[in-house]
């Protein structure tokens, strides 16, 4: 460190520079791509820890139900990767018949499955049951698929593959993390924030005085409603029957409903929760025409349909939250926003229909913890 | 942890500066100064900016159920843990206290606070 020699040092600085230089220049794209790896093994490690944790949850729920653990542990891990092929759509037409066939038989096989798994459960303990295996399944495939392209990214070293992985991680957590803080509420019975459609129409048939007593079974699967006679008018109140998990398939009840009463229905409201925008807040009320059901498109379809076809006039009153708030526990704020939401629905009937008339009104969403 | 961390962090990143500074003026060594400077408050603004993104996550809240009675005329209102079992609409087998009346669920749900920090106005 002394100043007789001067330039003592100076190669040694000199190498290390242009060494610095080089290494960055050539390696930098390895060197980040090691970092995302990291980054999206710690993600892995994250979902992975979801998923078994959900297992786990699922085991502990089916077990009280008179099957053994080994046998739980085993049927549940046999139906984690359940899949189910969507149909061919080069060939369009009746897709929707196609698509609701295959959808009634997965619910089908889901329903003996549990039966099978969980004897001793009632039928709405079945239907939670169903709502919390489901749960753990998207668990387990978000998970695998994440971990399927980082191996793959590894092996590869294919720096699209890596890239694309880490720039979702992101959200594929936020979204794994919604369904996980979900897995509770399946379990235990909770209502959820997407039962707000069925809770609006229980709530609006006892504000018009029919209770649990007036409501008629099995209009469609697993759908139900409530002749109301309210303001002079006849409304069908149309729910998926609870307190089990279930959304039924309201569509094709609506479309039931409308054949029985050829010509004489006026008008059909569709309540539902709706994903609100970052920003908007949460149990916001807001009304839109069409019908807020999001199934994948057979009953939507059918309300569509039979909509036109009769020339019934359509709109939706929806609640928003996020989708955290619509698989989890139901919110203060989404379960306040219902005496408003009746509110509106009573003007609809007022100002759009006359005396006489009668309404539909659906109410859409996972009936889980709301009894009828 | 989180506060000494950043002291710590702060006060090396000052010798990194201080290093980096007063090396230049040494005209043979300056390169090795410079180097070792900004060494040292690389790894001071590492300890400085570590850590504030790891939050412990939060319990989630717990739920609550609501019970009423379903006499118009009587506002009683019970607000407890949620009972497994619980749904909402449920019919109580419990009198109200007040009136004597059946009492039904009206409301099973949690109360989600907003992180202030969090929350992005515009
Ligand atoms: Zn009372």
């Amino acid at each position: 460190m002394s100043s007789t020699q001067p330039n003592d040092f100076s190669w040694i600085i000199n190498l290390l520079f242009f060494g610095f230089i080089m290494l960055f220049s050539l390696y930098g794209a390895k060197i980040q791509m090691w970092q995302w790896l990291n980054q999206i093994k710690m993600g892995l490690g994250e979902l992975g820890r979801m998923a078994d944790d959900s297992k786990q949850k699922a085991i502990d729920t089916f077990k009280e139900f008179g099957r053994g653990q080994d046998e739980v542990t085993k049927g549940i891990e046999r139906w984690l990767d359940y899949f189910t092929i969507m149909p061919v759509d080069l060939d369009p037409a009746g897709v929707l018949r196609r698509l609701d066939h295959l959808l009634d038989e997965r619910r089908d096989r889901f329903q003996e499955y549990v039966r099978e798994l969980a004897p001793n459960a009632n039928s709405s303990v079945d239907q939670n049951l169903e709502n919390t295996l489901e749960v753990t399944q998207v668990l387990s495939l978000i998970f695998r698929v994440v971990r399927h392209y980082y191996i793959l990214g590894k092996k590869t070293g294919s720096q699209l593959i890596i890239m694309q992985v880490q720039m979702q991680m992101p959200e594929l957590l936020r979204m794994a993390k919604a369904y996980y803080d979900a897995i509770g509420a399946f379990s235990d019975g909770k209502p959820i924030g997407d039962g707000l459609g069925p809770l609006v129409i229980s709530k609006f048939a006892r504000q018009y005085g029919v209770s649990s007593e007036g409501y008629v079974q099995e209009i469609g699967r697993e759908v139900g409603y409530y002749p109301v006679e309210a303001e002079g008018r006849t409304i069908y109140a149309l729910r998926a029957t609870g307190p089990g998990g279930t959304v039924g398939k309201p569509g094709f009840a609506v479309k039931t409903l409308v054949d029985q009463n050829k010509g004489e229905i006026a008008r059909i409201i569709t309540v539902d929760a709706a994903l609100k925008l970052e920003g908007e807040e949460t149990g916001r009320i807001s009304e839109g025409t069409g019908a807020a059901i999001g199934d994948p498109g057979p009953e939507k379809h059918a309300i569509e349909e039979t909509a036109t076809e009769n020339g019934i006039g359509i709109e939706a009153i929806v609640v928003k939250e996020d989708e955290a708030g619509a698989v989890g526990v139901m919110e203060k704020k989404v379960l306040d926003a219902v005496p408003e939401v009746i509110e509106r629905i009573r003007e609809v009937i007022l100002k759009r229909t006359k005396p006489g008339d009668k309404i539909i009104l659906a109410g859409i969403g996972n009936t889980i913890g709301i009894g009828i | 942890m989180g506060l000494l961390s950043k002291v710590i962090g702060a006060i090396i990143s000052g010798a990194g500066a201080f290093i980096l500074f007063y090396g230049m003026s040494d005209p043979n060594m300056s390169w090795v100064w410079f180097f070792i400077g900004l060494l040292v408050i690389s790894i001071g603004f590492q300890m400085l900016t570590a850590g504030g993104k790891q939050k412990a996550p939060k319990p989630p809240p717990p739920t609550i159920t609501e019970v009423k009675c379903d006499n118009p005329t009587c506002d009683f209102k019970e607000i407890r843990d949620f009972q497994k079992g619980d749904y909402v609409l449920k019919p109580l087998d419990a009198k109200c206290p007040k009136c004597g009346s059946k009492m039904t669920i009206q409301g099973v749900y949690i109360v989600k606070e907003e992180d202030e920090k969090d929350k992005i106005n515009v």
